[in-house]
């Protein structure tokens, strides 16, 4: 499992039929619409829910293309892109998230105490706050995890297993990126999609998410040029190790100042 | 299907055409991604909306709600003209060079629009033809005439030239509403597939079929297979793609007014007073329909069992007859129930309140019902019939029963799927509190009317008396009984030798007591039952090619000789595993495979071989007299390119019922002249209106989408499957939204003739204005899942209007499949 | 007040100058409550090698601990500025006046804090340079931790992430530089052998005379002659 391994996902064959929606909610036992609890509208679209949320972990967000060459309906397949510069795992300050088998950002939801800054690091703003007690902060964060209870027992992520359109592999990252590539110049060849593209090579120290696209990530809402937050660095990079630096320092000159200032200064008498 | 699921990884082209394969049979794009990926295969949908379909096709192409005969004419018209055609294949395989009766007149001919024969006693422009010139020419002998030059102008190459003739491009883009040459692009990548080496599969589905030229459609697009050369080979075929797991069974089990099962027709009191003139009525003398008789007197044996018996013609008197098949169609029942003629209804699985045409009428004709029995698995908006919001129960005197049903996972059995695979299912969850399978419950009735009747007799008790009604032996339930076991169904169904069945010779095919092999065995003297022929073989036990001997609708063997995706040790297909059934015409006139490496099956010189099993006599030799016939189940062995409809031999373009234009073809003949237009209570709320243009100037179509399920009883009760779609919505283009000031999201009301709704708007670039014979015609589309709910504590999760409170009650006229799918509304904002 | 010399039979009276008010000693002691478990949550927080501390349960109620403390550390100047308006302002416009003799002190805090030597430490006001500038960071550090901390708070979804990240980065600087800020002061008010009086001020609200005739000049002579004492001081080159 030290292998890193990659969710291929093909938009040009997936149908947006929300399968693998579906099947990550029965797989990790996740609500769907509960009257007077979670209540979805359709607000003029197929889309729903609007936005991933701790109880959706994948979820298919349509957008139409109106390039004059050609119409494209697209179908993006959104969830947690597993990246290698993962912001989540360098803010997380408990350790709940972590690099794990298979390369899967992996999330122990009992080692979570609820601080939220996963979910406001990450470039993609994956990570769902599930709030429990706004006033006390009680919380846990939420996100896909590549169904790590099946996949470090040799299965698939549910959603993978369920596609219908084998849009979805799941397999060694090298493989999955050499199948997205090849997969992109047949598009562009002999398929008529110019713009098809790989998304998720080399983003953020290489995605867990290779995805295949007919249209610029713009048309389907996904960073064109994600990055990793720069207030993360700062703060990680930074701030951490010259703050604790800094304490240590004052510590260690106050101390010594003690010592020194003990035997040169008399205790003042009183006049 | 002729042919099946996996074979359409075989296609070198595939049309999707009135069917949104992505959305509604998602497994589907499995194996047409395979046709693409690893042949290069085209993808065409044409469909009135940008579709999930749409959005994975390599052509798209618009069309006008009800126009697809314009499309399928000038496809023919475009396959002739340009010389597209199979011509080996036609010539030998379809009735092409068969000469018609010299007084057929067709649509173009004397009176346009209609061919010679149309009766229309009461003068109301609507009657029935009389089809006698419609026939063959033949010689003395009763053999047909045939011109293989397909010169003479009476043949019906000549006469299928002349029908489509002014059904080129420009006038079909006209009607249709759609660019001419994206309409030629069309034409001409899926006329290449004429080419011997190629074939193209056209998958279809209600956007076909649910017109009031429903089944014109369909045969449209059999003739466009026949004269491509498509029909019985790997890739090819014309598939329907059933829209339930097991409908097709429900088909093969005459779940229709028409039929009884296996396809035979239902008996008719003036036609078939008795068996031997059903025989004489019903049995050709050429095709594999000669054997009608065994199939109808071995069914008869497995009803009646011991009191089915030659000397009271196998108890064939004891079966109900109709006036009419037309009587009992599913709007017929329904006017009769609103007329007070039907007393009572036993509905299963059915949630007419949403699912039926004009369904305001129906509830109204529901309410007038004595007593109805319905067999459900949730609490739809049917069992709540009588308090749905604006009802007062008080005043509705019907007695209702509800009984609980188990849902398909809850029981087991077969499902006989698109591709006529029938494939034998366990039952992997228990069902809930009392529900019980809807084969316990038919049984349980069943034994307890024996019961009621064995007590109190009445005229005629015999036909309950005398049913071959044991199968019990299943599972004891607390306080029913002894519950079904199920297979006893099966072994009835796949038809058992009551006595040895012996060849001409005396040897012996079937010994007593034992299930039967093939439907050849069977007999028409009473030594054979057999629940449906052909099913016989689905429960008989054959190899999995693995090792394993079991039925063989159980069997899940993986092994593909030839690499066709045939997998015959997978299920069980009828008939006789035959996966691409009229495979003979896989192979060409001298019994060699078409080019193009999909053989199938070949004549090896001293028997027909292959990777299927051959759907024609094994030994039929090239010196035989039929060995170009593939279509063994029509009388002269030929693909119909000519072949009698109720509202004639050839598809001819009419407009639907509700329409915004007038045919462009034959502007005196509007709609087709063989509907039968329902007019109760017209003018009157609730009543059979349709809708004027000028008030309703917007044509609608209604569909399906994946996430829900047919009226929703299986998907609005499921919180992952509402959360996805929730609503009611009604699709519309930007420029009409614009037109009428809506906005994406805004709540809409949608009124026709019959009714008015609210949807959520859905504004989208999908659906464009078609331009129809020079004028700007709006459709919208519509989802037809929703219901408000049902009622109660157990009521729908998922809830909406029904966009059925719309639809018109009028359908087709050999099937009355309601017309659904093209119909006029007006929209604005609620 | 009196004070027997031990070990003799003298006394000697000490003269003691009231400098905070009860209110204002007993906010300081609910500040630094506060401030120490704020600073320790935060800290475990803030370390990485402390993330076992930060888990699950314990770590959530390490949270919960920072919020309570939270509210009542910015309870600390509302209640304040509630009860004691008139003394706020007042301290208020004393942290915030600087001068030339800041410099100065800012010069020789090293030799005269650590190094002992008493000359040249120019007259300072009721607070002196250090005071003020330790008391303008815990000003400025209330309200940014305030605003930072209700928006973690408050407004995650509310404010976008980026705005958030500049909450949790500015939080955590502010977090530096006040708890620094804090070593230092408690070094100087506690345990530096000098300065013993000023926790005695803040326990008990005075100080006495000859400290601050020492410390708080300007306060004790008034601005004008504690500077007139200073500069005759610097001429004559006078060694404390």
């Amino acid at each position: 499992m030290t292998e890193r391994y990659a969710m291929y996902i093909d938009a040009s064959k997936c149908m947006g039929c929300r399968g693998c929606q579906v099947a990550c909610k029965q797989w990790n036992d996740l609500q769907g619409f509960v009257p007077g609890v979670r209540e979805t509208k359709n607000t003029g679209s197929y889309e729903n829910p609007l936005s991933l949320d701790p109880q959706t972990w994948t979820r298919i967000k349509f957008s139409e293309y109106d390039n004059p060459d050609r119409f494209q309906w697209l179908f993006l397949k959104e969830g947690c892109m597993h990246c290698t510069d993962a912001a989540c795992v360098d803010v997380c300050p408990t350790g709940a998230l972590k690099h794990g088998p298979y390369g899967i950002v992996t999330f122990e939801r009992d080692l979570c105490n609820g601080c939220g800054y996963c979910s406001q690091f990450c470039p993609f703003g994956i990570p769902k706050l599930e709030i429990i007690n706004s006033v006390t902060g009680e919380a846990k964060s939420s996100k896909c995890v590549f169904c790590q209870d099946r996949t470090v027992n040799g299965l698939t992520p549910a959603c993978v297993k369920t596609c219908p359109a084998a849009a979805l592999e799941w397999g060694p990252r090298d493989a999955m990126v050499a199948k997205a590539e090849l997969r992109v110049s047949e598009l562009k060849a002999k398929l008529g999609f110019p713009e098809a593209r790989v998304y998720g090579k080399t983003e953020l120290g290489g995605l867990g998410r290779i995805y295949v696209l007919t249209a610029p990530a713009s048309e389907y809402g996904l960073p064109e040029n994600p990055r990793y937050p720069a207030l993360g660095t700062v703060w990680q990079k930074i701030l951490q190790p010259v703050g604790q630096i800094a304490f240590g320092a004052v510590i260690v000159g106050a101390l010594g100042a003690f010592f020194v200032a003990r035997r040169n200064v008399v205790m003042e008498e009183v006049e | 299907m002729t042919n099946h699921w996996v074979d359409l990884k075989n296609s070198d082209a595939i049309l999707i055409a009135g069917s949104n394969a992505a959305e509604n049979h998602p497994a589907s794009m499995t194996w047409i991604n395979k046709a693409r990926d690893e042949r290069g295969a085209k993808l065409i949908v044409v469909d009135p909306r940008f579709t999930r379909s749409a959005a994975k096709a390599d052509i798209y192409l618009p069309l006008r709600s009800g126009t697809d005969i314009a499309f399928w004419g000038g496809l023919m018209k475009y396959v002739i003209d340009n010389n597209l055609y199979h011509e080996e294949y036609v010539v030998h395989f379809t009735n092409a060079a068969t000469l018609i009766n010299a007084d057929f007149e067709d649509t173009e001919d004397g009176d346009l629009g209609l061919f010679s024969g149309f009766m229309d006693d009461d003068g109301d422009g609507y009657g029935s033809y009389d089809r006698k010139t419609w026939s063959y020419q033949t010689d003395a002998d009763g053999n047909a005439l045939r011109d293989e030059t397909l010169q003479d102008p009476n043949c019906v190459f000549q006469l299928l030239k002349k029908h489509y003739q002014r059904y080129d491009l420009d006038m079909v883009a006209g009607v249709m509403g759609c660019s001419k040459a994206k309409l030629e692009e069309v034409y001409a990548a899926y006329a290449a597939t004429g080419q011997p080496d190629k074939t193209g599969t056209i998958m279809y589905a209600m956007g076909q079929t649910q017109h009031t030229v429903g089944s014109q459609n369909v045969r449209c697009m059999a003739m466009v297979q026949l004269l491509l050369g498509n029909i019985g080979r790997p890739g090819g075929g014309v598939n329907a793609l059933r829209g339930e797991s097991n409908v097709q069974g429900s088909t093969d089990f005459a779940l229709l007014a028409h039929l009884i099962p296996g396809y035979m027709a239902v008996p008719r009191a003036g036609d078939h007073p008795n068996l031997q003139a059903y025989i004489d009525v019903e049995t050709p003398k050429t095709s594999y329909w000669s054997n009608k008789p065994k199939f109808l007197v071995s069914l008869l044996k497995a009803w009646w069992g011991e009191h089915a018996t030659a000397e009271n013609d196998f108890a064939y008197d004891y079966l109900p007859k109709v006036e009419s098949a037309g009587n009992h169609y599913w709007i017929s029942l329904f006017e009769a129930m609103h007329a007070g003629t039907i007393k009572g209804a036993w509905l299963l699985g059915q949630n007419p309140a949403v699912g039926g045409p004009n369904a305001r009428f129906e509830k109204e004709a529901l309410e007038q019902l004595d007593w109805i029995v319905i067999q459900e698995i949730f609490q739809t908006e049917t069992v709540g019939f009588w308090r749905e919001p604006g009802k007062d129960p008080l005043k509705i005197k019907t007695e209702m029963f509800v009984l609980p049903a188990a849902d398909a996972m809850e029981k087991e059995g077969s499902i006989d799927t698109s591709g006529r695979l029938i494939q034998w299912r366990p039952k992997v969850a228990e069902a809930v509190g009392e529900a019980l399978p809807d084969h316990d419950i038919i049984y349980l009735i069943g034994r307890k009317l024996k019961e009621m009747y064995e007590q109190d007799p009445g005229p005629y008790a015999d036909p309950i008396k005398h049913l071959a009604w044991e199968y019990g032996g299943g599972p004891v339930h607390p306080v029913i009984g002894e519950m079904v076991d199920i297979e006893k169904v099966a072994v009835e169904v796949n038809g058992v030798a009551v006595e040895d069945v012996l060849d001409a010779d005396g040897n012996v095919l079937a010994k007593k007591g034992d299930m039967l092999k093939t439907f050849g065995h069977l007999q028409a003297d009473g030594k054979t039952a057999c629940g449906n022929w052909i099913y016989v073989g689905y429960y008989y036990p054959m190899s999995d090619g693995e090792g394993n001997t079991l039925p063989a609708s159980k069997r899940r063997g993986q092994k593909d000789p030839g690499g066709l995706g045939i997998y015959p040790y997978y299920a069980y297909s009828w008939p006789l595993n035959r996966r691409i059934i009229y495979n003979r015409a896989s192979a060409d006139s001298k019994g060699n495979p078409w080019p193009g490496g999909r053989e199938l099956i070949w004549w090896d010189g001293a028997k027909w071989t292959g990777y299927d099993v051959p759907d024609f006599v094994v030994t039929k030799g090239p010196d035989q007299p039929g060995f170009n016939d593939p279509f063994i189940m029509q009388r002269d062995g030929k693909g119909g390119l000519f072949a009698a409809m109720v509202e004639g031999p050839f598809p001819t373009h009419y407009e639907p019922v509700e329409s915004p234009t007038t045919n462009a073809f034959y502007p005196e003949r509007n709609i087709n002249p063989c509907v039968k237009v329902w007019r109760t209570k017209e003018g009157e709320d609730v009543g059979n209106t349709y809708g004027d243009p000028a008030k309703f100037p917007i044509v609608a179509t209604t569909y399906r989408v994946v996430e829900h399920w047919q009226a929703g009883g299986m998907s609005r009760w499921l919180e992952w499957l509402v959360e996805a779609q929730p609503e009611m919505f009604v699709e519309m283009s930007e420029q009409l939204a614009a037109e009428k000031g809506i906005k994406a999201g805004d709540r809409l009301k949608v009124t026709s003739a019959r009714g008015a709704i609210e949807a959520v708007a859905i504004v989208t670039k999908r659906f464009q204005p078609f331009t129809v014979n020079g004028k700007t015609v709006h459709q919208v589309g519509m989802p037809w899942h929703f219901g408000w709910g049902g009622g109660g504590p157990d009521e729908a999760l998922g809830k909406g209007d029904t966009a059925n409170h719309l639809t018109p009650h009028v359908g087709d006229a050999n099937t009355t499949i309601p017309e659904y799918k093209a119909f006029l509304v007006n929209v604005e904002k609620a | 007040m009196s004070v027997q010399l031990r070990g003799t039979d003298s006394s000697i009276s000490i003269r003691w100058i009231p400098k905070y008010t009860t209110l204002e000693r007993l906010l300081h002691w609910v500040h630094t409550a506060t401030f120490l478990p704020l600073a320790l949550t935060g800290f475990v927080l803030f370390a990485p090698w402390l993330e076992p501390l930060a888990q699950g349960a314990a770590g959530a109620q390490i949270r919960l601990i920072h919020r309570v403390a939270a509210v009542f550390f910015g309870g600390v100047p509302i209640i304040y500025t509630l009860l004691q308006p008139r003394r706020m302002l007042m301290n208020l416009r004393e942290f915030l006046s600087f001068g030339k003799y800041d410099l100065l002190w800012l010069k020789n805090a090293f030799p005269y804090y650590v190094l002992g030597r008493h000359g040249n430490m120019p007259p300072q006001p009721r607070f002196n340079t250090g005071e003020r500038l330790t008391a303008l960071v815990m000003v400025l550090g209330t309200i940014t931790f305030g605003i930072t901390g209700l928006s973690m708070w408050f407004l995650k979804g509310v404010i976008s992430a980026t705005l958030f990240q500049w909450m949790v980065v500015i939080h955590d600087l502010m977090f530096i530089v006040t708890f620094a800020m804090f070593i230092i002061h408690f070094y100087l008010a506690v345990v530096h052998p000098m300065m013993w009086q000023s926790l005695v001020s803040m326990r008990y609200g005075v100080v006495s005379e000859s400290y601050a005739r020492e410390h708080h000049a300007m306060w004790y002579y008034g601005e004008k002659r504690a500077k007139q004492m200073y500069e005759e001081r610097q001429a004559k080159g006078e060694q404390h």
